[in-house]
């Protein structure tokens, strides 16, 4: 049992080069991991033809949707696969961590280890939570916006769509049976728009600044301004969010 | 179940601790241990006294139950943060720092200053930067316009630091140069 920790994750049939057998009984104690490759599990980035010169985990790739989604004003698209492949791997830990607490016979060193991989699953799910509590947020915040634009439908899961539109029909009765309905006609609509009032339905502010640092050469962005900018590498700049969407969509720039 | 409204408008400094903690260190273990698989990688084995890199909160975990030492990173020691004062204090652009280093630096001061050589003098040598870039950062307010604004070097806590007021600033010169056109700005969207 003493080898659980060690399969986590582990491909037992895949071929390796190394040395000959006798060699390896020779240092026998230290032959029991196989090497697990840093992407282990994820996908090829030679396959995608992207260049792997710092190889983000899935883990950090979440960190950086969930501080993406935290400062930008609009929805962002939803990770669903990514969400998906971490939540099966916390399970797997945890369910391993399970079988390994419920063995009599594991020793002090392997509490530790078990102790040291249920921090990581917390820390994990913090911030798994954390990320789905800001699209919530932004959710309830805009969703009679959401269920009203189709457009931005695609961005959200299922689940997520279905609570916008409870939610939005909600709150409609909600102001039609407390305040609306013994207004004139005239004034009963939710649409309407007043000069110089915020609108009674929200939208993501697209003019609000954000801080954005570039993670590749990115191609220029138009400023409000009129001029252009190169948004070169390790960029780091202060700008409205309509002007580096675009680029956040396609993952060039993260939010700081 | 939604964010609660204090989270909302900015990341707090203990979130951007928890994504520094992410970060590789070296440590010197005391204890044995096998390569163990986490979410976010493998690690190990621990062969004490051979030097193993782990993240940041693992290391924190191991050096409060006295099982390594941590070796801090190249630049939390006097000579560095005594070079970026110097930098910092007569030139007049930020000086190059790791992006994460406040976070790091309070980390790693606080369970393993025994590590460091010279903790105090290396606090007082972080205070002390901090106040030259808070400055020069406050100057920024002044380059501030409606369009962008570039802040080479700025890191993760000093960004968190002015956000708020930036974020406003900047969001009321838009408003003011948007009033006058408004179809431009349509057309922009």
């Amino acid at each position: 049992m003493s080898n659980w920790l060690d399969d986590l994750g582990l491909e037992p049939n895949e071929p390796r080069a190394g040395p000959s057998f006798i060699e390896r009984v020779r240092h026998a104690p230290d032959d029991d991991d196989y090497p697990i490759p840093d992407n282990f599990g994820g996908l090829d980035r030679n396959l995608l033809g992207q260049d792997g010169e710092e190889e983000e985990t899935r883990f950090q790739q979440l960190i950086r949707h969930w501080i993406n989604e935290r400062q930008a004003p609009d929805i962002l698209p939803g990770q669903e696969m990514l969400l998906g492949r971490i939540l099966d791997h916390v399970r797997k830990q945890s369910d391993d961590v399970q079988l390994l607490r419920a063995d009599p016979d594991s020793s002090e060193d392997e509490h530790f280890r078990i102790m040291l991989v249920q921090t990581e699953i917390e820390r994990v799910k913090f911030v798994i939570r954390s990320y789905i509590r800001t699209r919530l947020f932004k959710i309830e915040k805009y969703a009679r916006w959401i269920s009203a634009n189709a457009e931005v439908h695609e961005k959200l899961s299922k689940a997520e769509l279905d609570h916008a539109r409870r939610y939005a029909r909600l709150t409609e009765y909600h102001f039609n049976q407390s305040v609306l309905q013994s207004f004139p006609p005239q004034q009963r609509s939710l649409a309407d728009n007043m000069p110089f009032m915020p609108p009674i339905v929200p939208a993501p502010d697209k003019l609000r600044p954000v801080f954005v640092h570039a993670r590749q050469e990115c191609p220029p962005v138009q400023l409000p301004d009129g001029t252009s900018i190169a948004m070169e590498k390790g960029r780091i700049s202060l700008t409205p969010y309509y002007v580096v969407e675009q680029l956040l969509l396609r993952g060039e720039v993260e939010l700081v | 179940m939604a964010l609660p409204p204090p989270l909302r408008t900015s990341i707090t400094p203990a979130e951007l601790e928890l994504i520094a903690c992410e970060q590789l260190v070296e440590i010197i273990p005391l204890v044995a241990m096998e390569r163990t698989a986490f979410i976010s990688g493998a690690y190990g084995p621990l062969r004490p006294p051979a030097k193993c890199k782990v993240p940041i909160w693992m290391a924190t975990n191991l050096k409060l139950k006295k099982k390594c030492h941590i070796v801090p990173p190249e630049w939390l020691n006097v000579d560095f943060l005594q070079d970026r004062l110097t930098r910092e204090t007569t030139q007049p652009e930020f000086s190059e720092l790791p992006f994460r280093f406040a976070e790091v630096a309070k980390v790693l001061l606080d369970v393993a200053s025994d590590d460091v050589t010279n903790p105090d003098k290396v606090r007082s040598l972080l205070q002390d930067i901090r106040e030259a870039r808070q400055s020069k950062s406050r100057e920024g307010v002044s380059k501030l316009d409606h369009s962008e604004l570039s802040l080479p070097n700025l890191c993760a806590m000093e960004i968190n630091e002015i956000r708020p007021f930036f974020v406003r600033s900047m969001g009321v010169l838009t408003q003011l140069v948007r009033q006058p056109d408004q179809g431009q700005v349509d057309e922009m969207q």
